[in-house]
């Protein structure tokens, strides 16, 4: 392949023209758009909550398994209006598929995608008839999967694979797409690309993302968006320098990239546990909460949005400033542990950037949230 | 352009004594510099061929190296510092240059003077020597009447320490550059330190300079760009229809990288790969049309990739 061919192919993806101030990128992929996308997928602006008190023991940090598993039944049957699993999960997952999990590991080993979930969720694959040889459990880093423990909660045959082995210096591209990347120049770094992991390039037919419901100093939130762009993604930790961050417009690139959005068939937020500050890692038992729930749907900026929303609302309770808070005043390096600094000026905003590459609905009046209380 | 028709292979300055040549010989080290107060006495010795230096009349340069930023300090960066005399090869190839290397060291050394085509002298210790003899054995194997290096920015070279510092931020970023002492116009773009674009008011902040002459030359015209590794340099020899790309991680086996990726300018369909790692071979080879891609799935320390049309 010569390189116009590869620009050809390349312009078949979204090419991203940024509003003046942002970076621009170069999307690189050989992958068109399927022709029923996953995400924003069949059910754009549809959002299902599933509630239980009991799903989740706050004194011990101890997940209900079994609750777990019917709040899954009850949001999938919710979503796609159905009376039964199988008939549900069918929607989204053939026995034909290979897929993959993408969980979301970078608090671990105090806030990860609950192997509780996880498990509910390939027990339904299986049961639909994919092989456990063809479902992966996912993530960047080996070194963060590993502490999760999720061979317990799966059946064995299960893949869990990693593209590299640690996060930091040391790692490896060669669990790397060379030719799936988003290049940009972001603070003159030399590196200016970040590759799409190979197996979602080479390997997966579908994708079930399952991020948790998370404040980022950076992202302002971390939920759908961030954990299939910068979780699928090489070498995106350039994008935070001192306290400017990119994330408001790369996010959203990177999970408009294909194959991402055509494979992301659904997202199951993890709203077990939660962070409201300091994530996405859990720097003080103090910044744990819990939102007792599940999120289900399609369409990953619509879920982020109630993101935001759930956040807000717990940093409020806390009287600690908004997330879209972008005063200087609040910047301290190693403030982290006092809810009033961060290191960064958040950008919760990428929600909505998001938005207009196609990727889902952000008006709230246009998100059809639907609630179920077990 | 400018040829370099020597060989280039570093040499060890030793300065025990001739009892000492098993040892050397073991290590396939076949020629060493020693200082004029041991010169008589190697004479005599068979199978080691020998130079008298002045170790005194040697320059003395940076030992190779990756320096991690203080974990406690604030730095501008926390990559870590690559500690090279690329550009002190580049402004002086002609002169007569000392590493003090001790340890593994030693081959980083050999390494660099080898790529920058600079027959250095490398003074090392018992330890370094095995690594040392490693390394020269394998530049042997590549040692040939070098090509022209190749470059496309020119560096007009006042000779200060911030036009040094300047040229070292170039050689760390692989924006490959010959010195010049006026302009030339066959280059792609020429830096002038103390010209509008480079002006003096910002010798002070070489990294700004450096990224300014990587804009205005622009990444698509840079002959060589790395991804995946701040901590490999390159440089490129070649002429019509074959170019020769050497590549050194400063990090060495302490730090080996698990994945490079390399663009190089012009379409090259054949591959070769001489390096410290064994059974190396490059994949996910792609041909643009202006440019040549491929992944070497693992770099220790040194590698010599050939590439021709």
């Amino acid at each position: 392949m010569n390189r116009r061919q590869f620009c050809n192919l390349a312009a078949l993806s979204p090419l991203i023209k940024p509003p003046s101030g942002l970076p621009t990128y170069t999307i690189a992929t050989r992958f068109k758009p399927a022709q029923s996308p996953g995400s924003p997928g069949r059910w754009r602006g549809k959002v299902i909550k599933v509630y239980s008190d009991v799903c989740i023991d706050t004194s011990s940090n101890r997940v209900n398994a079994v609750v777990v598993r019917e709040m899954l039944s009850a949001g999938i049957q919710k979503l796609t209006g159905t009376s039964d699993d199988r008939a549900a999960w069918a929607q989204f997952i053939s026995k034909e598929d290979v897929v993959g999990i993408k969980v979301n590991c970078s608090g671990a080993p105090k806030i990860h995608s609950s192997p509780e979930l996880v498990g509910a969720i390939i027990t339904n694959l299986i049961a639909l008839g994919v092989p456990a040889s063809n479902i992966y459990i996912y993530e960047r880093f080996e070194d963060q999967m590993r502490v999760v423990n999720f061979p317990r909660f799966v059946p064995s045959g299960v893949k869990i694979v990693a593209a590299e082995a640690i996060n930091g210096s040391g790692g490896t591209i060669l669990g790397y797409d060379p030719e799936t990347y988003v290049e940009v120049n972001f603070f003159g770094e030399d590196d200016t690309r970040s590759n799409l992991t190979r197996i979602v390039s080479e390997r997966l037919t579908k994708i079930i993302n399952v991020p948790n419901m998370k404040e980022h100093q950076a992202a302002g939130v971390t939920g759908c968006l961030k954990n299939i762009a910068y979780g699928n993604f090489s070498n995106v930790a350039r994008s935070h320098q001192n306290e400017k961050t990119n994330t408001y417009s790369f996010i959203g690139t990177l999970a408009s990239v294909e194959p991402v959005p055509s494979r992301t068939v659904l997202h199951v937020m993890d709203g077990l546990r939660g962070v409201w500050h300091g994530g996405p890692f859990l720097r003080d038992p103090k910044f744990l909460f819990f939102p007792k729930q599940i999120m289900l749907g399609t369409d990953p900026v619509a879920m982020d949005r109630l993101l935001i929303d759930i956040i807000e609302e717990k940093r409020k309770s806390e009287g600690a400033p908004s997330i879209f808070d972008r005063s200087t005043d609040q910047l301290k390096s190693r403030g982290r542990l006092d809810t009033h600094f961060n290191a960064f000026i958040r950008e919760p905003g990428h929600v909505e950037y998001a938005s207009h590459l196609g990727l889902g609905e952000y008006d709230i009046r246009r998100i059809q949230q639907e609630v179920v209380k077990l | 352009m400018r040829l370099f028709l020597a060989l280039v292979i570093p040499s060890l300055l030793w300065d025990s004594g001739p009892e000492t040549a098993p040892v050397l010989k073991q290590q396939e080290i076949t020629a060493i510099a020693v200082p004029t107060s041991r010169a008589a006495a190697w004479q005599r010795v068979p199978g080691i061929s020998l130079t008298v230096v002045d170790p005194l009349q040697l320059t003395r340069v940076l030992t190779p190296s990756l320096a991690d930023p203080p974990a406690n300090e604030s730095a501008a960066t926390r990559r870590p510092w690559v500690n090279s005399n690329g550009w002190r090869f580049l402004r002086n190839p002609q002169g007569n240059y000392l590493y003090e290397a001790p340890g593994v060291a030693s081959a980083l050394a050999a390494a660099e003077s080898f790529t920058f085509g600079v027959p250095a002298l490398i003074h090392t210790d018992d330890k370094g020597l095995a690594a040392l003899g490693r390394m020269l054995t394998l530049l042997r194997t590549v040692d040939a009447p070098r090509n022209p290096s190749l470059a496309n920015i020119g560096f007009v070279d006042d000779g200060t320490e911030p036009s040094a510092e300047f040229m070292n931020l170039l050689v760390r970023k692989n924006l490959l550059f010959q010195v010049f002492k006026t302009p030339d116009p066959k280059m792609a773009l020429n830096v002038i330190p103390g010209s509008a674009d480079y002006p003096q008011s910002e010798a002070g902040r070489p990294s700004l300079l450096a990224e300014r002459v990587r804009d205005n030359l622009n990444d698509e015209k840079r002959l060589l760009r790395i991804f995946g590794s701040d901590n490999v340099i390159g440089r490129l020899e070649g002429t019509a229809g074959v170019a020769r790309l050497y590549l050194i991680n400063y990090g060495g086996a302490k730090r080996p990288i698990h994945g490079l990726r390399v663009r190089v300018l012009g379409r090259f369909s054949h591959q070769a790969v001489i390096a410290d790692t064994e059974k190396l071979r490059l994949f996910d080879i792609r041909e643009f049309d202006a440019a040549t891609e491929f992944t070497i799935p693992e770099l220790t320390m040194f590698a010599v990739i050939d590439l021709s049309r």
